[in-house]
């Protein structure tokens, strides 16, 4: 029922004579969900949807959120708890965190819920929260479940102040997923409310994708094994640990910051390390992996001891690299770009931004073209294109494609990526 | 609690720094804030100019006293819901500023210690409530010196009044919903711990009068 920690180095030996840079691919590995306890009773949620109703969402967003809401309510049983929020310049706190014993209480008071003016988003979050808060069982996942379509522009709006206040809650026991829907919300502060909120980032261009966003998001917390999951990477003997290419956030400990665990889920942390001539059988690294289970009241932990053979620098060079290595390195290096694509567009630099994406694709063409490398380059060719019609789009999918190295990040189905 | 950190009072300018790398600065400043700091954090703090930009060492990142001090008190003080705009212009003061700014917050984090309940995220919540509600600034800059000597960002979020008999000039500090403490800019607030506690038992004094009084 645990996790395991796997390590693939891109070369299987590192050299006695000279340093060596050690390329190291780290794989924490979920067991699917057993058979037996897929018949068994899942952990109860309590959960509160945080839904933005500022005058932006009028229309079909609105009306979306309803019914993606009304499946919500249909999908709990009467072990849940649910509660509804919407916010807008005010917060409305629709049905306050009940047992989940008739959907149709949610629904009728789903159905009133009605586009206002501006958004108030980390005075629904509060709100949201506080209901959760209230009901707070530590058997439970608890969760808080916000969607928004815009800017926050009332009540505090500074993204790395909101951030902070969101990574204290988590710390006591509540998580949070943001949302962001269609192409107004800000991005970058949905990514550092999920990031902070050890949940599940998502940004839906259209909103006919909310209901399979619940649905998933209902399937992914179901299946949680572990939360507030760290990896601790401790270089022996001289080595050193010289790059994350994950940008994993770190916490005081040096600890490394994981997404959730979920069953049958494989997450890939690729590493460097520097290590002087190296003796044999002496170990290089520890790798302590840690994480809050739903079921136990102590922290788990797991610890693996990394050692390699030893080679002649000049034998080393012969060896062959690992391609699945390979790969692996190349997918996060090219997620970690990502972000100085970014960056060039928020300088108005359209030709660096569209100079970065074409290296990146450079890179990956030099690989063997396997379906994930494939898929990949699709993505990069699309946004080159996108950038010259809609940046702000274009941008949006950038920061997500940039957060699936640290963070749960949803992708629709019909996107070529599978949902971890 | 926040300790300052040792030797950091005396800045002596020639003294060799000690210096950390990132992760020993969220290390130290983790164990005196008593809550876990993320690379990010620091990150963000220094790109809105709350932490000076690190020094480098080769490739890596260097931190020192003045960084450390930045970060415990731009916690500190958020902790106590001030915006990060709010925050900027107290950290941009001398080491020494710095240093009794920390202390000062430190006395009033002692007296406000809350019991441990058994539901942490709820005391949390209510905590960053009745902050993130709190439109008006904070009264802590305002203390040992006349309003019109402090900071331009109180300045500039004065609200205008004027007394008959002069032009003085008046700040305006929301304490509880319709409960208002205005303080002319010529007043100055005792800074010493046991003179600020005396000041504020006149002024309770006061008010009880007040309020006996009318009944």
């Amino acid at each position: 029922m645990n996790p395991s920690l796997h390590f693939r180095p891109l070369r299987p030996a590192v050299a006695a004579d000279d340093a060596t840079t050690l390329d190291l691919l780290i794989t924490v590995a979920t067991p699917p969900l057993p058979a037996e306890l897929m018949a068994r009773p899942r952990p109860p949620l309590n959960l509160v949807l945080v839904i933005d109703r500022s005058g932006s969402m009028d229309g079909s967003k609105l009306s979306y959120a309803r019914k993606a809401a009304r499946f919500l309510a249909g999908e709990l049983t009467a072990r849940d708890r649910l509660a509804i929020v919407t916010f807008d310049d005010e917060v409305n706190v629709l049905v306050p965190s009940q047992a989940v014993r008739d959907p149709l209480t949610f629904i009728s008071a789903i159905n009133t819920i009605q586009a206002g003016g501006c958004t108030a988003l980390f005075d629904g979050w509060l709100a949201g929260a506080t209901q959760v808060a209230q009901q707070l069982d530590p058997t439970a996942l608890n969760r808080v479940l916000l969607l928004s379509d815009g800017q926050a522009n009332e009540g505090l709006t500074d993204a790395g102040a909101i951030a902070a206040k969101v990574e204290g809650l988590t710390q006591r026991g509540i998580s949070t997923s943001a949302f962001g829907l269609g192409s107004g919300f800000d991005e970058d502060l949905m990514g550092a409310i999920a990031a902070a909120g050890d949940g599940t980032l998502a940004q839906i261009e259209s909103p006919r994708q909310l209901a399979d966003l619940y649905a998933s998001e209902l399937q992914g917390l179901t299946s949680t094994i572990g939360r507030k999951v760290s990896l601790g990477i401790r270089a022996k003997h001289g080595a050193e640990l010289v790059d994350v290419l994950n940008d994993l956030p770190q916490n005081v400990a040096g600890n490394h910051q994981l997404p959730n665990l979920r069953h049958g889920q494989e997450l890939n942390v690729g590493v460097r390390l520097q290590l002087p001539a190296w003796a044999a059988n002496q170990e290089i690294a520890s790798v302590r992996l840690a994480w809050d289970s739903p079921q136990q009241q102590s922290r788990q932990s797991l610890v693996e001891h990394l050692t390699l053979p030893v080679q002649p620098q000049a034998e080393l060079e012969e060896l062959q690299c690992d391609p699945v290595v390979a790969e692996q390195f190349a997918l996060l290096q090219a997620n970690r770009e990502r972000r100085q694509a970014i960056e060039a567009l928020d300088q108005g630099d359209l030709q660096g931004a569209l100079f970065s994406i074409a290296a990146m694709d450079q890179r990956l063409a030099d690989l063997p073209q396997s379906e994930a490398i494939q898929c990949e380059r699709q993505l990069l060719a699309e946004k080159r294109e996108l950038m010259q019609q809609d940046r702000n789009l274009s941008r949006k999918r950038l920061r997500r494609e940039a957060l699936r190295s640290s963070l749960n990040v949803w992708e629709a189905d019909d996107d070529n990526q599978t949902n971890s | 609690m926040v300790q300052p950190p040792p030797g950091s009072a005396s800045a002596d300018p020639d003294a060799a720094e000690v210096l950390y790398g990132l992760e020993q600065l969220l290390e130290l400043a983790g164990e005196q804030l008593g809550e876990e700091i993320s690379s990010r954090t620091v990150r963000l703090y220094a790109t809105e100019g709350l932490i000076d930009r690190p020094g480098k060492d080769g490739r890596r990142a260097v931190y020192g006293q003045r960084h450390l001090l930045q970060l415990l008190l731009v916690r500190s003080l958020a902790r106590r819901g001030l915006s990060l705009s709010a925050i900027a212009p107290l950290v941009a003061g001398d080491d020494e500023a710095l240093q009794e700014q920390l202390s000062q917050l430190d006395d009033g984090l002692e007296a406000s210690t809350p019991a441990r309940e058994s539901n942490d995220a709820l005391d949390y919540l209510h905590s960053i409530q009745s902050s993130a509600s709190e439109p008006s600034p904070s009264l802590l800059p305002l203390l040992g010196a006349p309003l019109s000597s402090r900071s331009p960002s109180l300045r500039a979020s004065r609200m205008a009044g004027r007394s008959n008999a002069s032009s003085s000039r008046w700040h305006r500090f929301q304490l509880a919903p319709g409960v208002e403490l205005h303080l002319s800019e010529s007043a100055s607030i005792p800074p010493t711990r046991v003179r600020r506690e005396a000041w504020l038992q006149r002024l309770i004094d006061r008010l009880r009068e007040q309020l006996d009084h009318q009944e």
